[in-house]
């Protein structure tokens, strides 16, 4: 009963943490180097996963990509598909609760290379991703470490929003926060108490490794 | 490759608290000039828009209107819409602080700016550069463990590696110490000769635009007030803007007469007076420009015996200038020297026309230029 959830939890936090990365370093760079209409709203926007109740961002992904949601009925109608109670509905609730984790700290972390060396690259003829690529994200890249971390730790802990979208159907989208609910509920003490054990070593590990990327980070800055 | 000059016309209102820390006010960059072969020195004040007219160039920054063209090439052409990125001018840039890839060593630095070439050629190449800045012992290591000088000489190869049109230097020997200084003025000059491109130098350093420039353009709060040869620019400055922008350095043709390396001393002599300078390994006979700046000399009415000063010269007081910002003497003492002084010490010291005083001018002071 534990290893389905496992499983489900690898599947669910790779994939999320892998678009997570790529999507957050993507809007970070927009948000740290871009000047654009809007730019300070998409930030705030994305960044409310980290303040609303999981739950409430669960009722919103519903509300957008349920079976009559917004996207969602169209998506059903063309493909006969759905979304909802889907392991990838998990991964969507767990990228959309990680992304404010990845956008904030790597942000943060474009921001600190000086526009200087971007500068420098475009000078001697180099494009923008390639200087990106290149220059930046070598430059940027504990902060960015750091930020993948967290947002990992974040998806594995992913509980209320998933619970609204993905449901809890073992085997299928039961991640181990949801299976720690069921032991509980179900009375299944020694159960709950291993998977505690297990998510607490995970965040507890996250959260070391991210204390010594920004720490190294902040060495190097100075 | 050609040698066709940068034509530069641009304008652009700057907003006041410019980021090199010159006047609170808006700041309007007015400028049009044409480059001509060899080294070009944009010189003048900071503050003048040096920079910023550098950056324009190189497509760092977007004027408000005007027109940027190498040869035929439009860079930046506002009625025409024209803006080209900056990756696309092939406009070199040096920075004043290099600006090297922190996380890339010398090498790899160079090797990032070399087109797209097999391995083997562009090991070639990079080696080639690092040794023209004779920087090869240094190619493994990273920018944080070079001298302010590697530094530069690496920047120097990486911006000429990417084979630009135009090179653009944003004052690059300012963090450089004076020894090092003079052998990377003579590796930039060498440098241009075997690239053969133009070269846009940014300074405001006397002996550097003398040294390196053929052209020269001036600059005095975002606008071009002379262009000529470097010397015939800085001892006949045209018009108040001009004097204020090239600044107050006696210059004067001279020739190394005596070496005394045990005193640290360096004798020259000029058209009405020696002068010992700070040691400098040129040979006898070698004729130079002697730079004096006019504000590093001290005026004294009485001959003083102990000091530490290398010179002391006896002359008289030709001319008083008065300005508002500034009170300037010209004093006679065999050669013509300003002498900038307080408003205060003029009345300290009752000095009038015609009045016999002493300058002392250390050895420091006395830079000679090859």
């Amino acid at each position: 009963m534990i290893w389905p959830a496992l499983k489900v939890s690898l599947l669910v936090v790779g994939v999320a943490t892998v678009v997570t990365a790529a999507l957050g370093l993507a809007l970070a760079f927009l948000l740290a180097r871009r000047d654009f209409r809007g730019k300070e709203l998409l930030d705030a926007v994305l960044t409310m996963p980290l303040v609303l109740p999981p739950t409430v961002t669960g009722y919103y992904l519903i509300v957008l990509l349920g079976r009559r949601g917004l996207l969602g009925a169209p998506l059903y109608r063309w493909t006969g598909w759905t979304l909802t109670f889907t392991w990838q509905a998990a991964v969507v609730a767990a990228t959309v609760v990680a992304l404010p984790l990845m956008l904030k700290t790597s942000r943060a972390a474009i921001e600190s290379v000086e526009p200087k060396y971007e500068q420098a690259s475009y000078t001697l003829g180099k494009g923008e991703l390639e200087t990106f690529l290149r220059v930046t994200l070598p430059l940027a890249r504990r902060g960015v470490l750091a930020g993948i971390v967290l947002s990992a730790a974040r998806a594995l802990g992913e509980f209320g929003a998933t619970l609204m979208i993905a449901g809890n159907i073992p085997g299928r989208t039961q991640t181990l926060p949801l299976a720690i609910f069921e032991a509980v509920m179900s009375g299944d003490d020694r159960r709950a108490r291993l998977l505690a054990l297990i998510l607490t070593l995970v965040s507890v590990t996250a959260v070391y490794l991210t204390n010594r990327l920004s720490r190294a980070a902040g060495a190097r800055a100075a | 490759m050609t040698a066709a000059g940068l034509q530069v016309r641009i304008r652009q209102r700057l907003p006041g608290g410019r980021q090199d820390g010159g006047a609170a006010d808006d700041f309007t960059l007015d400028v049009s000039f044409e480059t001509r072969a060899g080294i070009n020195i944009l010189f003048g004040p900071s503050g003048a828009g040096k920079t910023t007219t550098l950056r324009a160039i190189a497509g760092l920054t977007t004027p408000d209107e005007g027109r940027i063209a190498h040869g035929a090439r439009v860079l930046f052409d506002s009625a025409a819409r024209i803006n080209l990125a900056a990756q696309a001018r092939r406009v070199g840039f040096v920075f004043q602080d290099s600006a090297l890839f922190p996380h890339l060593t010398a090498a790899q630095n160079v090797a990032y700016a070399v087109a797209r070439a097999d391995a083997r050629a562009k090991t070639a190449r990079v080696n080639e550069l690092l040794a023209l800045f004779h920087v090869e012992h240094a190619a493994r290591r990273r920018p944080r463990e070079l001298s302010g000088g590697e530094q530069q000489r690496v920047a120097l190869a990486r911006a000429l590696a990417a084979r630009p049109d135009v090179l653009l230097l944003d004052e690059p020997l300012s963090a450089v110490d004076a020894p090092t200084r003079t052998l990377l003025l003579d590796e930039i000059d060498a440098a241009q000769r075997a690239a053969p491109i133009p070269f846009l130098y940014v300074t405001h350093n006397h002996a550097e635009a003398m040294r390196l420039g053929a052209h020269l353009i001036l600059l005095h709060a975002g606008r071009v007030v002379q262009q000529g040869r470097p010397l015939d620019v800085f001892n006949a400055p045209q018009g108040a803007l001009a004097v204020r922008a090239v600044g107050t350095e006696n210059l004067f043709a001279g020739r190394v007469i005596e070496q005394r390396p045990g005193d640290g001393v360096t004798v020259v002599e000029l058209a009405g007076a020696r002068l010992e300078a700070a040691y400098n390994a040129l040979p006898i006979g070698t004729h130079v420009t002697v730079g004096v700046r006019a504000e590093d000399i001290i005026i004294a009415r009485a001959r003083l015996t102990d000091t530490s000063a290398r010179n002391v010269l006896a002359g008289t007081i030709k001319q008083i200038i008065l300005t508002p910002e500034q009170t300037e003497l010209i004093v006679d003492c065999g050669i013509e020297l300003k002498v900038s002084i307080t408003a205060g010490t003029l009345a300290a010291l009752d000095l009038h026309e015609g009045s016999a005083v002493f300058l002392l001018i250390k050895a420091r002071a006395v830079h000679l230029v090859t």
